[in-house]
């Protein structure tokens, strides 16, 4: 197969299944992309296992030559941690989306965070059930239209939007990382990535990275409408930034003596 | 099975002072058994005697079953009817709110601790232990048990219960066991006892095997005679 | 740390939640996941007990969901992983063992069976048959042994882990409550020195070498694009299950030969039948019992060939037909009379079965 990797292709991207098979403007790309460059700065290609959710993460079984497991929705957590706890030396990898993190799998990603598990957790936050159709998700912005809200989504009715570095910073020991990134700013994005893995790397503890990603489809969006929206409309809701850091915490620790 | 008719037997005990022992030991190394035993020949003498489970971690072999049987003799025995109580073991096993003050009743008391991480530590559930120095724990050991089959294992058992004032061989393997087991269980507890310092009050067993064995076994210790009430009470 | 949990053999007094626990230590289960739930908290209780002294590990989950999911991860890494569940427990373990079935994942479950349906008891029934076998949306890719008494939950818990990973299916020793809380006497022994062989396990992800560079990688995946690529899928599952099952599949039967009655049983209600087969031949009745140790892959064949022969089967279990069920599936067409001894939730003891034997007659 004659297949020719583009020049900004990470190298533990697997090529052989590329083009990947998320739609075009998807921000699974994108994180996905960060992903792959973490992997390869710190060179861990060799003990990174990936498991991906059900959704359109689930696309992502075959993206990197890392060993990968696709798992039940909202169960990649725990098979992540399953594995860690019986190999330690891995770096296990959960990548999910909002549906499959903070609604179904959110038992899974609570008391993993809660034991600090040193397992890294990569959640793309689009507002929607994307494969299923664009249901209403545990992220979908008040007032936004979706499948399930067809007239948008009513906080008196279904709740405020779900908080998820908020509450998992709040659940984690120390040592644990907790960010939210967005596609908006990938340089940013893969610093945090990188981060969430060191974290991991040096047992420091669990660690999180929610990253803001687009779906255009179920938006029904075009390109100007979609990066508007994951660049102006979901900060406003959807703080970006670090929530617990634990290189800074040792490093004001030395500071303050 | 035995039945539980009064009958006059003296042999147990000679003291007439109060008499309050608590039964603690591993998993299925019949403590209830040896509760239950202790307190009928209690009853038997005429002494006023109080039974009262204080196992909080195992629901199905417990004094529940045969609460009445036991009461007919004479004794009050402070444990749930199985009927008072909802999803056993699944809402946790609720102690009895007058088992906690079991200490100031009248009378002798003998108490069935149940096992678990904290051991003996369940007296703390208990009021007035202090003011009871008359309390004796007696730790019940099954040599037959593969947590404490060795002096070691046994010592590093009792380690873990906190203060012990007695031990109980009551060393078998169900209806497989023969004399040459409990003896056998005889020396090993024996020998934790000398190392420790504590006395074995006694070794006991089904009432088939202790007739051959006799009044004593091997090291010299009072054998006494068990009937077995406990296959009965499994829930 | 590398010190052997059992060296010669060893009779001793147990509950069979510690048996299921020193099976497992016996076996060289590498690591335990598991979730409180009576009546099978003991195996727990033993297990983290003894896994110190032998360099073993133990994680207790949110729920058992993620009691088997976790075990799936350690089958994953490469290791004789092992949960233990029960009643509504054991409904929440079948996503996770469906995920175990398609993907050929040689878990390792103990379910003590509770009453049903819901919360309902605490301790004993025989209920989770149906669950057990058939759990799951799925086709039953699995091996479920039913023991009845201490030594055969030992031996069976051992041979667990081979057969699972010799075959790649998820594995299941059904025991129930009464097991799990009776005390009885049982041999321990390590398995290498009776000459059993434990069959080595291999990682799935985590092999040596960079993947992509010195190795392809792992990929696993229980989607399916397609119908005809799940088809094809399955075909191979179970073409391997048919080829496994003669291999697996075991029972045990006496008195059969002649007998106008055959009592059908399995797990400890079989205890109480082995007794009223002694009594009834004793008294000239000609009686006699087959059991299922398997209840998947199930000896269709070999109960098929009794009932042929046979007038009546009188089936007697702890639940409203659930063997049963089995039973029927594997002896259509056969000519025996059935008659049902179903007792939900409830233990059978010999005297009862010997009565209804005698009114069946």
């Amino acid at each position: 197969m004659s297949v020719s990797p583009q020049p900004a292709m990470p190298k533990s991207w697997r090529v052989e299944s590329k083009p990947h098979k998320f739609c075009p403007g998807c921000g699974h790309g994108l994180v996905l992309k960060c992903l792959g460059e973490a992997i390869d700065e710190l060179g861990i290609q060799d003990r990174v296992v990936f498991g991906c959710d059900i959704g359109c993460s689930l696309l992502s079984w075959d993206f990197f030559n890392c060993d990968s497991v696709q798992t039940h929705h909202g169960r990649t957590t725990p098979v992540m941690t399953g594995i860690k706890r019986a190999n330690p030396d891995l770096i296990c990898i959960a990548y999910m989306g909002d549906g499959g993190g903070y609604a179904i799998g959110v038992g899974g990603i609570v008391n993993a965070a809660a034991r600090n598990e040193k397992v890294t957790v990569i959640l793309a936050n689009n507002t929607v059930y994307a494969m299923t159709g664009g249901q209403m998700s545990p992220c979908t912005m008040p007032g936004q239209k979706v499948e399930t809200a067809p007239y948008g989504r009513d906080p008196e009715a279904t709740g405020m939007p779900t908080q998820g570095p908020e509450m998992i910073a709040a659940i984690t020991g120390d040592g644990a990382y907790v960010a939210r990134g967005t596609t908006a700013n990938l340089k940013q994005l893969k610093s945090y990535i990188k981060k969430a893995l060191q974290t991991q790397m040096e047992g420091k503890g669990f660690s999180f990275v929610e990253a803001l990603a687009a779906c255009p489809t179920n938006w029904r969006t075009n390109a100007e409408k979609t990066w508007a929206f994951v660049e102006k409309e979901m900060p406003q809701y959807y703080k970006v930034g670090e929530k617990k850091n634990p290189f800074e915490a040792k490093k004001e620790a030395q500071q303050n003596g | 099975m035995g039945k539980l008719k009064p009958q006059k037997d003296w042999r147990w005990f000679t003291i007439s002072k109060r008499i309050v022992e608590a039964y603690v030991g591993e998993y299925a190394s019949g403590k209830s058994e040896v509760a239950v035993n202790r307190a009928l020949e209690l009853a038997r003498a005429g002494r006023k005697v109080n039974l009262v489970d204080l196992d909080i971690v195992e629901p199905c072999y417990t004094l529940r079953p045969i609460k009445k049987e036991l009461e007919e003799t004479g004794m009050t025995v402070l444990a749930w009817e199985t009927r008072d109580t909802v999803g056993l073991g699944e809402a946790g096993n609720i102690i009895k709110p007058e088992c906690r003050w079991a200490l100031y009743r009248e009378g002798d008391v003998i108490l069935d601790i149940g096992y678990g991480v904290e051991g003996a530590k369940t007296l703390n559930l208990l009021e007035g232990v202090e003011e009871t120095p008359e309390l004796q724990v007696l730790a019940v050991i099954n040599a037959k048990r593969p947590m404490t089959s060795t002096v070691e294992e046994i010592l590093d058992y009792i380690k873990e219960l906190g203060p012990v004032h007695g031990l109980i061989n009551n060393t078998h393997l169900g209806d497989e066991t023969t004399p040459d087991i409990v003896q056998e269980g005889a020396r090993v507890v024996s020998e934790v006892s000398n190392i420790l310092g504590i006395p074995v009050v006694a070794t006991t067993a089904d009432q088939k095997v202790t007739k051959q064995i006799g009044p004593q076994d091997c090291m010299g210790n009072t054998v006494r005679p068990l009937v077995r009430y406990m296959p009965r009470t499994f829930w | 740390m590398s010190e052997k949990p059992i060296t010669g053999e060893k009779r001793a007094f147990m509950t069979g939640n510690e048996v299921v626990a020193w099976a497992a230590l016996a076996a060289g289960a590498d690591i335990m996941y598991g979730y409180p739930i009576t009546p099978q908290n003991e195996i727990m209780h033993y297990w983290t007990r003894q896994i110190p002294k032998y360099g073993r590990k133990f994680l207790q989950t949110e729920d058992e969901l993620s009691a088997g999911f976790t075990t799936v991860g350690g089958v994953l890494a490469g290791l004789r992983a092992f949960t233990a569940t029960a009643g509504p427990g054991n409904t929440l373990m079948q996503e996770p063992m469906s995920m175990a079935e398609m993907m050929r994942l040689p878990t390792v479950t103990i379910v003590q069976q509770r009453g049903g349906p819901s919360t309902a008891t605490v301790i004993y029934s025989q209920q989770e048959v149906t669950l057990t076998t058939m759990g799951g949306n799925g086709e039953g890719l699995r091996i479920v042994y039913s023991p009845s008494n201490h030594q055969e939950l030992f031996d069976y818990t051992i041979k667990a882990f081979n057969t699972a990973w010799k075959y790649r299916f998820p594995t299941f020793v059904l025991g129930d409550g009464y097991q799990a809380k009776m005390r009885e006497s049982v041999t321990l022994y390590d398995p290498a020195e009776r000459g059993i062989e434990m069959v080595p396990t291999e990682k799935y992800v985590g092999k040596p070498g960079t993947p992509g560079v010195d190795r392809d990688p792992g990929h696993y995946r229980n989607t399916y694009n397609t119908e005809e690529e799940l088809f094809e899928v399955l075909q191979k599952h179970f073409a391997d299950y048919e080829k496994m099952a003669p291999e697996v599949v075991e029972y045990a039967q006496e008195a059969v030969e002649d007998a106008d009655l055959v009592i059908v049983a399995h797990g400890v209600v079989f205890r109480g039948v082995r007794d009223a087969v002694k009594e009834l031949r004793a008294e000239g009745l000609k009686v006699g019992y087959f059991r299922p140790i398997t209840l998947r892959p199930f000896p269709a064949e070999q109960l098929k060939a009794v009932a042929n022969k046979a007038k009546k089967l009188l089936i007697a279990e702890s639940a409203q037909g659930q063997l049963a069920r089995l039973i029927k599936d594997a002896i259509y067409g056969a000519s025996a009379e059935i008659v049902p001894m179903f007792r939900p939730g409830v233990g059978i003891t010999t005297e009862q079965i010997v009565a209804k034997v005698k009114e069946a007659l």
